[in-house]
């Protein structure tokens, strides 16, 4: 073709698209739905769909209704995290006795044995294998009840009606109602709240369920959280209180990630996300029976096992530099003193103490491993006797024996206080991380994510000890 | 140093106040200052001959204390700057009246024409809200290349109008026209459709909007008198005052061309009531209407109310048989047609 041909060819095609005008897409869509929905009524015949039509809208009448909408939902939300919680207790102390209490010392066995060099046993035993098995057992039970259970729902139909109840408060603060669902799977693990953000298909809306799913307070801090409020917060009501004291402190501290969430979300759309382009759409799909095998059969393969493979690859390593810091030694101090003593002036204005931030630093792969290795690092640093060497985590059978040691380790009741802030408030796992950086691709969003609850808890437990020692 | 929570107490709300007055949002020291040291000639010599464009496309002539007084610049830069557009051509002096050159008009067009494809942008491809709009594409219209120009025209398919319904000049300099009068001109019982919203000053535009106020509806004027201005559009009535509808520009319709008086908006839809979609206001862009037309919210389809959410929004719109929750603010931008009957 000649080269002023082609020319008048495009004038002639900008020119058609003038014409054409903003209607085009309108139009087109129209016309393929107009196709299709000939084409339909010429070749399929609907069998009588009446009838369970009208159960699908009598659930929904229920289940969205101003008075029952809520109170179900909610007390779904609760059911599903107490049998989570109780019902992972005794499969976790069976895998903890058997994975920590008879494989770890047989193996030590075997290391002497055949004459293993006591650092290479100490690093791969005590350091790597001891992480890993302790992430298997506190996360892997838990996991394996809330994963199926919350896909059941999902499968049922239920959860998009939620999305529904909840989008006018979500709204507000400028995110998606189903936010309300990665939230709520955050409280199972934050990597897969993260990964089950793929659901809200608009951008800006997705990041803010990405950026703020840390919020949600995560299988691996729920034991943490309880275990300090039933030591410090028990002990200053009445023994008779202090059960419900503890669990009211905890179910306080789920609550107050809940605000930190929708402010978060409501300060990200006022700020660095207000470009992202937001589109809102909600399908509710009718009911379905569900599919219990299959739903089990993918959560554990699709959730639970992908998620725990990631944890402890991240874990192995982090087990190996706890027991190197422990263990390596500058001077007459080893590297964890040093840490510790640099880090307690700054954990000192935070109400926190040096053991508890470098805890929080090593143990960024994994939640889990953070009071053990508080711990074993405060044996380490007061001297205490117990425990069970430097580097190797340990918890203590009882509740007042641990007690016990965090006190004799200057702890106080701020320090439990602000430690349960913490613990809310910090860097989300480095699983978490991962996983945000690979749903977002971006390098950018992946350090506001890690960055900003981080940020939040140091404000938040500064002021928290500034006030506290006013009075 | 000795440790009281106190000084530390201060020390933090000091440091806290240092970073809101360093960044806080516009005002903060950081933005100012970054601001000035970008502020150089290019962008005064753009602005004025900006001004001299609009203010020559409405017939008004402008003298050096006009422009002083409509640029946020000092006196003695706008004084210093004319004098060298005079020199390398840009405008000439007609007694003190000022007055673009031909290629001083062509260099306006293309600042125009930046202007307005990033607002179009802007409203299309990004989630800023409608009132960021004209602030960023004024900071926008300095920067672009001619290349950048044309690149981001073709991808946004070389539209022919802003989200305001301004022309956009093309690469030539053709500006489309627009023909229509303002609001505030009609007379009692005239039909037309709002072809643009103008978005300066910005007080006016921000009432537009909280009046909810369209582009593209179609209007009946109830009412016009040194008052008040009142119109019937998509089922609702607005009270403007009449400097305010003299923002809004109306395209006149015959009768005969114009379509149902019972248009109403999605939202105003009732339980058991059926209706058939009209169509998606213009108000509903980018991402988010190509969304609602894949979902089925096109010309002809069949719409009902299936269920409401407790706190009264969103609310599931049953449309070709599927249950679709949206927004309330989403559901006025779907127009429809009530009193269908109800079909099986």
């Amino acid at each position: 073709m000649k080269k002023d041909e082609i020319e008048k060819l495009i004038t002639l095609s900008s020119d058609l698209r003038w014409k054409i005008g903003d209607e085009f897409h309108d139009s087109l869509a129209e016309g393929i739905y107009a196709d299709a929905s000939e084409i339909s009524n010429a070749s399929v015949s609907r069998a009588n769909e009446k009838k369970k039509f009208r159960l699908d809208s009598k659930i929904d009448s229920i289940v969205t209704s101003k008075t029952w909408g809520f109170p179900i939902m909610f007390l779904i939300l609760a059911l599903i995290l107490w049998i989570t919680i109780v019902g992972a207790n005794y499969p976790s102390a069976m895998l903890s006795n058997l994975l920590l209490d008879n494989v770890h010392p047989f193996l030590k066995e075997v290391a002497a044995n055949i004459g293993m060099p006591w650092w290479l046993d100490g690093f791969l035993i005590d350091g790597v294998y001891l992480a890993v098995a302790w992430v298997v057992a506190v996360m892997l039970p838990p996991m394996a009840i809330f994963f199926p259970l919350f896909t059941l729902l999902e499968d049922f139909g239920y959860l998009p009606r939620v999305a529904f109840n909840m989008d006018y408060l979500f709204k507000k603060s400028g995110a998606h109602g189903k936010q309300a669902l990665t939230m709520s799977m955050g409280f199972g693990c934050n990597a897969a709240g993260v990964v089950a953000t793929r659901i809200i298909d608009s951008p800006r809306e997705r990041l803010i369920a990405i950026i703020t799913n840390n919020f949600s307070l995560c299988n691996g801090r729920w034991p943490t959280q309880i275990l300090i409020a039933t030591i410090f917060i028990g002990a200053v009501v009445p023994s008779s209180f202090s059960a419900v004291a503890s669990m009211s402190a905890v179910i306080g501290i789920a609550i107050l990630g809940i605000f930190f969430m929708f402010l978060t979300s409501w300060a990200l759309t006022k700020t660095v996300l207000k470009g992202e382009v937001s589109t809102f759409n909600l399908e509710l799909p009718p009911y379905r029976p569900p599919r219990v095998l299959k739903t089990i059969y993918t959560s554990l393969i699709d959730r639970t096992l992908i998620v725990l493979w990631r944890a402890i690859v991240f874990a192995a390593p982090a087990g190996a530099v706890i027991w190197l810091i422990s263990n390596i030694y500058i001077g007459n101090e080893s590297i964890a003193a040093w840490t510790i003593n640099f880090l307690d002036g700054f954990g000192f204005l935070l109400g926190l103490n040096g053991v508890i931030l470098l805890a929080y630093i090593v143990a960024i792969p994994a939640n889990e491993i953070v009071i053990p290795t508080i711990l074993m690092l405060t044996v380490l640093v007061t001297g205490v006797t117990g425990g069970e060497g430097a580097g190797v985590m340990f918890e203590l059978d009882s509740v007042n024996a641990t007690g016990d040691l965090l006190r004799a380790g200057g702890w106080t009741l701020l320090t439990a206080v602000n430690l349960m802030l913490f613990s809310l408030l910090h860097n989300p796992c480095s699983t978490t991380i991962y996983t945000i950086y690979k749903e977002t691709n971006s390098l950018k969003w992946t350090t506001v994510a890690t960055i900003l609850p981080i940020i939040m808890g140091f404000i938040v437990t500064f002021l928290v000890a500034q006030i506290w020692r006013l009075f | 140093m000795n440790y009281n929570p106190v000084n530390a107490l201060l020390i933090f709300f000091g440091l806290v106040l240092i970073g809101y007055l360093l960044f806080r949002p516009k005002s903060g020291w950081f933005w100012i200052i970054k601001n000035n040291l970008k502020s150089n000639e290019k962008i005064i010599i753009e602005d004025v001959l900006k001004q001299l464009y609009h203010n020559e496309n409405s017939g008004k002539e402008m003298n050096l204390h006009d422009l002083s007084n409509s640029l946020k610049f000092s006196d003695g830069t706008i004084v210093d700057v004319v004098k060298k557009m005079a020199i390398i051509d840009l405008i000439t002096f007609n007694g003190d009246i000022i007055q673009l050159t031909s290629s001083g008009r062509d260099y306006a067009l293309r600042i125009v024409r930046v202007h307005r494809l990033w607002e179009k942008y802007l409203a299309e491809k990004t989630g800023f809200d409608k009132t960021e709009w004209h602030d960023r594409a004024e900071k926008m219209e300095h920067k672009l290349s001619h290349e950048e120009t044309d690149r981001l025209a073709s991808h946004l398919g070389n539209p022919k109008y802003d989200p305001h319904g301004d022309p956009i000049p093309t690469k030539l300099g053709k500006v489309a026209s627009l023909e229509g009068e303002f609001l505030s001109s009609l007379k009692v019982g005239t039909i037309g459709r709002i072809i643009h919203i103008e978005d300066e000053p910005d007080v006016i535009y921000k009432q537009i909007l909280a009046e909810k106020i369209h582009i593209g509806s179609q209007i009946r004027v109830i009412e016009n008198n040194k008052e008040r201005v009142v119109f019937y559009a998509e089922g609702q009535e607005f009270i403007l005052a009449p400097i305010v509808a003299a923002n809004i520009t109306i395209a006149l319709l015959e009768k005969e061309e114009s379509l149902e008086e019972n248009m109403a908006r999605l939202s105003s839809l009732k339980d058991n009531e059926e209706a058939e979609i009209i169509g998606i206001s213009k108000e509903s862009r980018g991402d988010g209407r190509r969304r609602l037309l894949d979902l089925g919210f096109v010309k002809g389809a069949k719409i009902s109310i299936d269920l409401k959410s407790p706190l009264g929004n969103p609310i599931a719109y049953l449309i070709k048989g599927t249950s679709i929750a949206l927004r309330k603010d989403q559901a006025s931008k779907i127009l429809i047609k009530k009193g269908v009957k109800h079909g099986k």
